[in-house]
């Protein structure tokens, strides 16, 4: 096989210089990342609105770019982008402007460590990941809290009052939630015995869904909390609080905030593949064996991302306390009941 | 049951020399006209002793011939009896003043502060006797009284009221300079505290600011101001202000011919048109003395039900997108459900919205060829889908726990504060005027009125659901029961009532519509006063969301199903 050679060949090389080999891919990753993502994001959006407006019996965006609408997200960046910058006078400047910049980045940092599938070449399976480090479970998990600061400078420095109690809501719904989220990745890392999302995905010969259930739906309670979306999405309740943080952000700042949570919801949506539904482990698919890996892992990942939206248009939304209560109550201590049985059951199987 | 004339005889021993006036109506109507200085005894012995438990509103009249102001105290009972009294008091024209009911009916703040910056009544004792829907800028100009000739006109630099005196000459009475204000020339602004400066006094410590929810937000239906006091996510204290609508319906309809009338009870609430066209045009019939034929009363039936389901759709739907987001989907299938609702609206008055279908002694055209069936079929399926919504709602977790329990109103407190339609029956009152005063079709036909023990915000979602099903087969049965015949009794092309007054109540889709109106024998109506529905649940906005979560201020307002536009007519 001669791509296999040339694997080969680059592999020793790598192992020969890996800091040069480091930099070379963190370079290239961070181009493709950087590009590839906001323009997944629009797509999730557009699939939002479809699927929504599937779900409430309206076409949903149908005039830009054919009768699918698919560039009418394309459209509206271009509005965004052309729209007046205006930041309010009595507002905090530097945090106000550097508030959307700190969400983009933190995106960025999650998506450094998430392999996005893999490809299977001569057998061998090459996971598509810029940084493949030990602990990159944790990692993400924590990157992804990053969010939460952005959030707060958002609504701390618009001075506006709807803002602050967004950006207050946001605070408490992310320490409630952050922490069963991060005994579920603990679990997780039990049960396969590594934090890396890779070896992670590896080690998933049973769907680590199956194997522990309740890690599953607490983590997914949790990552919907974390995303902000209904019904947590107390933070930007617009019958409560106009916009909640993004109520005084405009034009492309705005659309900058918007944009990281379909971000996220992307990036979520990939961390509960990796770390629950199998990744991209699947059967293999004949004359298609180089990506097959991929196949699995897109499709699974549009599964999650479709139910997200599901939940958007048949759910109501808690109140902040309900919120809190339930995330103190009733999700710790079921992610603790799940640390304990993939405790058991890691060591079982061990 | 006692009927009226058993009250006024209690009323005559009770109080001899103090009944200056009275008339028999009806058995369920009593007009008397007392002694003013009487009046809270009087208010006091109707309640306490006759049953009278029900302050349904008042309005003032100005009857400039007599050199008198009017004010007309409408009280009825929630489940002692039917009888409506109307208890007049006069007052001369050029210092009123009449004792304020607000000590024995917390309700009666409103319309007390209406008559006051409308009429210059003042009410003595009233609490917070300020302007209600009329800018700060018209205070004083008494714009409802009958010699009054326009407001200032700040297009054209105009600032003058003008008033024909009693000499013929005219008079200047509002719209000085800040100058002349300010010199202490004569007449000088009333004083009072803002808006502002009423709530600020509120706040005590550093932690609590004043949240605005209007005039342009999300939950607001309509343009109206409330504003919240909020300690962190708590509401200590609720504020309102109406009137950023106000269309004056009331005084263009006294200078409009009683047929021109109907086109505005229209506009005063898109969404039970056709009930406001039945009850102004009811209170016409009655100074007339027609009653319109069977036929027609069946049709006013079908179209007022018809126009109560569609109005109970849009407002359950709405209320779900408000608790959940705009994306919460049951909101377009309601609307969907509407559609076929509306249509069949359409195809008996023409008009999807503002109908203007119900004329005095009948209806404007008779119901089209193969309605029955059309009508059947949306029927079913309006009670199907509805049955859908309440299994939908009563499985939903999340709608229990925002809904169960959030914004209890006990059976005592709901008729204390003067709640009327679905969020008094929710507080197991059942009060309906369908039930109370048997016009049109209604004693011919077989319904229940729908209450709910638990008196909170899901109780009031329920009650609301259950009566598009009650409607369902009321409409059912009309379309059984409709005799053949003509639809519009025969009456004079100009229509001239005898002098006198008229009060006609209708089951709105949100509770008690009443009309009163006065006719001075010309072909235009000398007072219309509009007792709107929402106006008696809006006031009571203010003492429910005292304590409760921000999120929670959505749960209780939006339950109430509000209609802005109504209030401020």
């Amino acid at each position: 096989m001669e791509l296999s050679a040339i694997i080969e060949a680059i592999s020793s090389w790598a192992a020969s210089e890996p800091r040069i080999y480091a930099l070379i891919i963190g370079l290239i990753g961070a181009a493709v990342i950087s590009g590839v993502i906001n323009i997944v994001a629009m797509y999730v959006v557009w699939l939002e609105r479809k699927v929504l407006g599937d779900i409430q019996a309206r076409y949903g965006p149908n005039r830009v770019g054919s009768r699918w609408g698919i560039l009418q997200l394309v459209a509206d960046a271009i509005k965004l982008f052309t729209k007046e910058d205006s930041i309010p006078r009595d507002a905090d400047k530097p945090i106000y402007v550097w508030a959307p910049i700190v969400a983009s980045m933190t995106t960025m940092l999650v998506a450094a460590a998430l392999p996005f599938g893999a490809v299977n070449i001569g057998g061998k399976e090459y996971p598509l990941v810029v940084a493949n480090m030990d602990l990159s479970a944790l990692y993400v998990e924590a990157a992804l809290s990053v969010m939460t600061i952005s959030v707060f400078m958002a609504g701390f420095s618009s001075n506006n009052k709807y803002s602050l109690m967004g950006a207050f809501r946001g605070m408490a719904r992310m320490i409630a939630y952050e922490v069963p989220m991060g005994v579920c990745v603990i679990s997780v890392a039990i049960m396969a015995h590594s934090l890396n999302l890779v070896e992670i995905v590896q080690s998933q010969t049973l769907w680590y869904a199956f194997a522990q259930p309740l890690g599953f739906i607490v983590f997914t309670v949790a990552l919907i909390t974390d995303l902000g979306r209904i019904p947590f999405d107390q933070s930007e309740a617009e019958e409560e609080i106009i916009a909640g943080y993004t109520t005084e952000y405009g034009g492309i700042r705005w659309g900058l905030l918007y944009f990281q949570e379909y971000i996220c919801m992307f990036l979520g949506s990939i961390m509960l593949v990796l770390l629950f539904l199998g990744g991209w482990n699947g059967p293999n698919i004949p004359f298609l064996t180089p990506i097959a890996p991929m196949i699995w892992f897109f499709m699974k990942v549009l599964i999650v991302l479709v139910f997200l939206i599901w939940t958007r248009g048949s759910l109501l939304r808690y109140r902040i306390d309900q919120v809190t209560d339930l995330g103190w109550k009733w999700m710790l201590p079921l992610s603790i009941v799940n640390l304990a049985w993939a405790v058991v059951v890691g060591l079982y199987f061990a | 049951m006692p009927s009226a004339s058993d009250i006024l005889s209690a009323l005559q021993s009770a109080f001899p020399g103090s009944i200056q006036e009275s008339r028999v109506e009806s058995d369920s109507r009593l007009w008397v006209t007392v002694d003013q200085k009487k009046l809270l005894e009087i208010a006091k012995f109707l309640r306490d002793k006759q049953g009278f438990d029900h302050y349904s509103g008042s309005a003032g009249v100005d009857r400039m011939a007599d050199n008198l102001m009017e004010v007309v105290e409408i009280m009825a009972s929630y489940a002692n009896h039917n009888i409506v009294v109307m208890i007049k008091v006069k007052t001369p024209r050029d210092a009123p003043s009449v004792p304020s009911l607000v000590p024995l009916f917390w309700n009666a703040n409103w319309y007390e502060r209406e008559s006051w910056e409308m009429f210059g009544i003042n009410f003595e004792g009233h609490p917070e006797l300020y302007p209600l829907l009329l800018g700060d800028d018209l205070v004083g100009a008494w714009p409802w009284r009958k010699d009054f000739k326009g407001y200032p006109d700040t297009t054209t630099g105009k600032r003058t009221v003008e008033r024909v005196d009693a000499s013929g000459l005219t008079s200047y009475r509002i719209g000085l300079t800040d100058e002349q204000v300010d010199s202490g020339q004569i007449p000088q602004r009333i004083e009072y505290p803002t808006f502002r400066e009423r709530e600020e006094a509120h706040i005590e410590s550093e932690s609590e600011m004043i949240l605005h929810l209007g005039p342009q937000h999300a939950i607001v239906p309509g343009p109206f101001l409330l504003d919240v006091l909020v300690d962190g996510e708590r509401i200590k204290k609720a504020f309102l202000d109406v009137g950023y609508i106000h269309k004056g319906i009331e005084k263009i309809m006294e200078n409009r011919t009683y047929l021109q009338g109907i086109v505005y009870t229209d506009r005063m609430c898109y969404l039970a048109s056709i009930s406001n066209n039945e009850a102004y045009c009811g209170a016409v019939e009655r100074l007339l003395g027609v009653t319109p034929p069977e036929r027609a009363q069946y049709i006013r039936v079908i179209a007022a039900e018809l126009s109560r389901i569609q109005s109970h759709l849009l407002g359950t739907g709405e209320f779900l997108t408000l608790l959940g987001s705009a994306t919460y989907s049951p909101f377009q299938y309601m609307i969907i459900d509407r559609e076929d609702v509306i249509s069949l609206l359409e195809s008996i008055t023409g008009a999807r919205i503002t109908h203007t279908f119900v004329r005095f002694g009948g209806v404007r055209n008779d119901l089209p060829d193969g309605f029955a069936e059309q009508a059947r079929k949306v029927m079913k399926m309006v009670r199907e889908k509805t049955m859908e919504y309440k299994d939908l709602i009563a499985a939903d977790p999340i709608y229990r726990k925002r809904m169960d329990g959030i914004g209890v109103i006990s059976p005592q407190d709901a008729r204390d504060l003067g709640l009327c339609g679905p969020p008094l029956r929710a507080s197991d009152t059942p009060y309906d005027m369908r039930r109370e005063d048997p016009i049109l079709a209604y004693p011919d036909l077989d319904f229940k009125v729908i209450s709910r023990k638990e008196g909170d915000s899901a109780a009031r979602v329920d009650v609301r659901l259950d009566e598009i099903l009650e409607s369902v087969y009321i409409i059912e049965q009309c379309l059984d029961q409709i005799p053949e015949g003509p639809v519009q009794e025969k009456l004079p092309k100009k229509i001239k009532p005898e002098p006198g007054e008229a009060y006609y109540r209708t089951e709105d889709p949100r509770g008690e519509m009443g009309f009163y109106v006065v006719s001075d024998g010309s072909d235009k109506p000398y007072r219309v006063k509009v007792r709107g529905p929402f106006y008696a649940t809006f006031q009571t906005f203010t003492p429910l969301l005292e304590g409760v979560y921000l999120a929670d201020v959505v749960a209780i307002a939006g339950s109430m199903d509000a209609c802005t536009s109504e209030v401020d007519r």
